[in-house]
């Protein structure tokens, strides 16, 4: 009875924790807890025998029947003790009495709570299996139960099923994570390459795979809202003129050399901007593809920008964090870095490579900041890296300039040569391949450590690419200009043919006249469909040319320095020409630059992004494996800057540079008059005015008007401009906070050491001064015999 | 000696269940050595592949053995896993004056510590260092610059300046690592 009630008082006292420290046989254990659980499971027991079968299909057989021989008993013993303990607070069936107290709600709470503990901990103790496997199952049960019962009166039911919504929803969202994490692709590979190659090599393929995921999400948008309704709910082709091959390039229409200039049948497709008609609404669904042809090109710019930004703030986000400002980084790194639950042979490869990588790193960082630095002479010769690689650039930008213009002038005249008309691409192209390796060797001139060089790298090319856009928007530009001032005449020309088709003599009879075939109408140039090839072309060459410059650069090299390597007369890996590294710089200007080739063009050739999509799918695996197989890792393996914050400043500057010649086409030039969903307006923006005024009702028409009104516009900005410049000195000042906080954080812990080894030494000392007495003592009894007894002098007498 | 005997034999007995059903999925083999000749050699152990790739595997091996021996019984077998069982709360106030239980943070680290110290000196030296980095690393660093990693390694860790890192300065290194939950097993299912 004395255990009984022992145990009665710490079930009320809140510890239901059974501490058996004798290993008990399993029936003295299940009779105590049906002791101390008797009640509850006495007017419950139905409820739990529910809650136990369901758990209990995952146990054993045997285990099952002894349950059932446990709620058998439990029975038996709810009749003995409801005879024994009428008296004692029931708790009460919540079919039966919907009242409970008050006080015994907080009691009931306080062991839910309890219990929740004993759930979440279980996995720590110390106990016996068996022992575990009970207990939790109690608690399972016993939470399950009051849980429910928790709320009052007639809300109970309620309490109860929100309750277990609650407990759904929090189920479903962890595996919801844990599916989300599953789905993101490619990371296996994305972790072999940074174990084999560092952390900043990864760092180009997990900017590839965000880059994959931003056009995946254009191709969604133009796809689904431009291209799809316009073939399901479009005229077909060869209804109208714009969409049919005229008669005079029919016979080559379907050649493959005429298709792969993106010529022929593929001009006349979804694909380009011609294709698509201007009728205001297509289809029984009177979808407005005009207004949405422009709305998506409009979108496009805004989810990109709104995607870099959100990458950008939360990559700053990270970095405020704090920086661990450990002392051990070494020690680290050799005491803790082998993760003992790898069990898998090529997992444990990987985590050699990745060991040693950071063991590089870490050394790599160590030499950089225990450099002895001139500082007169470093600067010194940083300037003059600086001086010399502006001299570059700006020849190179004098060269593409007077290239350009003779290459005006070459189109003027007749009979140029190959060389002639090719000129402007040839040196182009040169210049790219030999500008980079110069301004990596003046670079070396500079000493930075190798991420801030890597910086300064990009930065460089970043500056002679310019001069390439610049060169291709003029061209691209003069043409446009040239279409459009050649458009008034063809559009004379046109309506003369038709008039004369439709008024020529031999018509005179009664008998309707077949309208001209389409194939024969007299078309206008259409510049918007020759802008949309131009950078489709543009687009289609570079990829060629990215995966044969690996193919014959990386991997050619490689099996030309392995196989060669035995009967070659120096010893081709370690001298000329090696392996080659991983080019990260060329590489990631390389993306970038391609998508703010996309980003211009994909207003003029809604397909283009679908390219882009196939392109950067290949360029995954195809990379992934030129790196794997031909390259070596760099020389002086760097950790990459914690975040990417430096791609996505690049990356949001071409977007805002492939902005402009969009938006300035769309303002200032009129839309060709035969092709394209804006053909007959003035200008392309007319449409949302149009919009506007028929399928709004009268007063929006009138609120916009208000809007586009200068004088609320101004105003505008100017407030968007004044919160940025709170919010800006909001954060510093948050900022400032913060490192003032981290200060006062390492001084007190500085104070602490200090008192600790204060007191460690006082200890010290007062140890061994003891130490000192003892053996003075003892030397002392030994001389002078048994009459000195020997003290027992404690450190505490001191 | 009656009380640790009394209280080794309480944790080794607690360890019984749970180790058992731990081993049962991994090494049937490994479980019938343990069962008929109640003793385990080397060789069986090299047949956990976790510890047969791991760099410390021998040395982790080494830990079950006693001194000079090749076979270790049952109870050798739990005296080392007894390192690994979590510490829990009550625990702690209970036995202030009596022998540290082999589960504490303390004994966790010195588990740890002898690892690295093959001499068994109480210090890890240099060249135990470089050993053990060489385990690691294998032949993808130069001998200089393994060196000059052990050198710095010392030189962050070291306090009382004798150019080897003893048990305190260990502890130190690791005092911001959470042992009590690392170097544990827990269990449940």
């Amino acid at each position: 009875r004395r255990s009984h009630e022992s145990k009665r008082e710490e079930k009320e006292g809140g510890n239901t924790e059974i501490k058996a420290r004798i290993p008990q046989r399993k029936k003295d254990i299940r009779r105590k807890r049906r002791e101390v659980f008797g009640e509850d499971e006495w007017s419950k027991a139905e409820k739990s025998c529910n809650g136990k079968r369901k758990r209990d299909w995952k146990t054993s057989h045997k285990e099952q029947k002894e349950a059932k021989n446990r709620e058998k008993q439990i029975q038996r013993k709810k009749e003995k003790q409801l005879k024994k303990h009428s008296s004692s607070p029931s708790i009460s069936n919540s079919s039966d009495n919907e009242f409970i107290a008050e006080e015994e709600m907080a009691h009931i709470m306080e062991q839910v709570e309890e219990k929740k503990k004993v759930i979440a901990t279980i996995r720590n103790k110390p106990w016996p299996m068996m022992k575990k496997l009970e207990v939790l199952r109690e608690a399972q049960a016993f939470v399950e139960k009051f849980e429910g019962a928790l709320g009052k009166g007639k809300g109970k039911k309620f309490y109860a099923y929100k309750m277990m919504m609650n407990k759904k929803w929090i189920k479903f969202k962890r595996d919801f994570d844990n599916f989300k994490t599953q789905c993101i692709p490619w990371e296996m590979k994305i972790k072999e390459i940074e174990s084999h190659f560092g952390s900043s090599v990864a760092s180009y393929f997990i900017f590839l795979r965000w880059m994959y995921g931003v056009n995946l999400v254009l191709f969604g948008l133009i796809f689904g809202l431009v291209i799809i309704p316009e073939i399901l709910m479009g005229m077909p082709y060869g209804s109208i003129p714009r969409k049919t091959v005229p008669r005079a390039e029919e016979e080559k229409a379907m050649d493959f050399s005429v298709l792969w200039d993106f010529e022929g049948y593929i001009k006349y497709s979804a694909l380009f901007y011609g294709y698509y008609n201007n009728q205001r609404t297509i289809g029984w669904l009177k979808y407005r593809l005009p207004m949405a042809y422009f709305m998506v090109g409009v979108s496009v710019f805004g989810y990109s920008l709104m995607v870099v930004i959100r990458s950008m703030a939360s990559n700053a986000q990270e970095n405020t964090g704090e920086g661990n400002g450990d002392n051990f980084t070494f020690s680290f790194k050799m005491f803790t870095s082998w993760d003992y639950l790898i069990g898998n042979t090529e997992t444990a490869d990987n985590k050699y490579a990745s060991i040693t990588t950071s063991f590089k790193e870490s050394i790599v960082d160590e030499q950089e900041s225990n450099k002895e630095e001139n500082i007169h002479l470093t600067r010194f010769l940083r300037v003059l890296a600086n001086f010399l690689i502006i001299c570059c650039l700006c020849g190179s930008g004098y060269l593409i300039y007077f290239v350009v213009k003779r290459s005006q002038e070459f189109s003027k005249m007749q009979n140029v040569s190959w060389y002639e008309r090719n000129e402007v691409e040839i040196v182009m192209s040169l210049l790219g391949m030999f500008c980079p390796p110069l301004f990596e060797t003046i670079a070396a001139l500079e000493n930075y450590h190798p991420r801030i060089g890597l910086k300064w790298q990009l930065g460089r090319i970043f500056a002679l690419f310019l001069g390439n856009l610049y060169t291709f928007l003029l061209a691209l530009m003069d043409d446009v200009h040239l279409k459009l001032s050649n458009e008034e005449a063809i559009k004379n020309i046109t309506h003369w043919t038709l008039f004369n088709y439709y008024n020529a003599s031999m018509w005179n009879e009664s008998v309707t006249r077949p309208p001209l075939h389409p194939a024969d109408v007299p078309r206008g140039s259409c510049w918007e469909t020759t802008v949309g090839i131009e950078f489709v072309r543009l687009t289609v060459s570079d990829i060629l040319v990215t995966f044969i410059t690996i193919l014959l650069g990386d991997f050619l090299r490689a099996c030309f320095v392995r196989f060669m390597n035995y009967c070659w007369c120096w010893d081709l890996e370690a001298g000329f020409p090696s392996y080659s590294e991983f080019d990260i710089s060329g590489n990631v200007l390389g993306l970038i630059f391609n998508q703010g080739m996309i980003w211009m063009g994909s207003f003029y050739a809604p397909g283009l992004v679908g390219i882009n999509v196939l392109r950067l799918l290949t360029s995954m695996y195809f990379q992934c494996w030129a790196v794997m197989s031909s390259n070596v890792p760099h020389e002086r393996v760097f950790k990459a800057s914690k975040s990417n914050n430096f791609y996505m400043g690049l990356l949001l500057l071409v977007l805002f540079l492939s902005l402009l010649p969009v938006a300035y086409t769309i303002m200032s030039l009129p839309p060709s008059f035969d092709c394209g969903p804006f053909s007959g307006k003035n200008r392309m923006y007319d449409v949302i005015q149009e919009t506007i005024e028929n399928d709004f009702p009268a007063f929006v028409s009138k609120i916009f008007g208000y809007i586009a009104n200068p004088g609320l516009i101004i105003p505008a900005i100017l407030l968007m401009a004044l919160a940025i410049y709170y919010l800006n000195s909001v954060s510093k000042g948050l900022a400032r906070a913060n490192t003032q906080l981290r200060k006062k954080i390492q001084a007190l812990r500085e104070a602490e050491k200090i008192n600790k080894s204060n007191k460690a030494s006082a200890a010290m000392k007062s140890l061994q001064d003891t130490n000192n007495f003892k053996n003075t003592n003892q030397l002392q009894a030994t001389e002078e015999g048994k009459l000195c007894w020997n003290s027992p002098l404690t450190p505490l007498q001191f | 000696m009656r009380k640790c005997s009394v209280y080794s034999l309480n944790s080794l007995l607690t360890f019984n269940q749970y180790v058992l059903n731990a081993y049962y999925g991994q090494d049937m083999a490994l479980l019938k050595a343990l069962e008929e000749l109640h003793r385990l050699s080397r060789e069986d152990f090299q047949r956990i592949p976790e510890l047969a790739i791991n760099p410390l595997g021998d040395r982790i091996i080494n830990a079950f053995f006693p001194e000079g021996e090749d076979q270790v019984n049952f109870r050798g077998f739990m005296r080392t896993l007894a390192h690994f069982r979590p510490i829990e709360d009550n625990e702690k106030s209970k036995d202030v004056n009596g022998p540290e239980p082999l589960n504490s943070r303390s004994n966790k680290l010195h588990f740890a510590f002898r690892l690295y110290d093959l001499d068994k000196d109480d210090k890890i030296s240099r060249d135990e260092l470089l050993q053990v980095l060489r385990m690691m690393v294998g032949v993808n660093i130069s001998d200089e610059q393994l060196g000059s990693i052990a050198d710095r390694t010392i030189q962050e860790a070291d306090q009382d300046g004798d150019s080897a890192i003893s048990f305190t300065e260990f502890v130190k290194v690791l005092e911001k690592v959470d042992v009590e939950q690392k170097m544990s097993i827990r269990f449940l299912h």
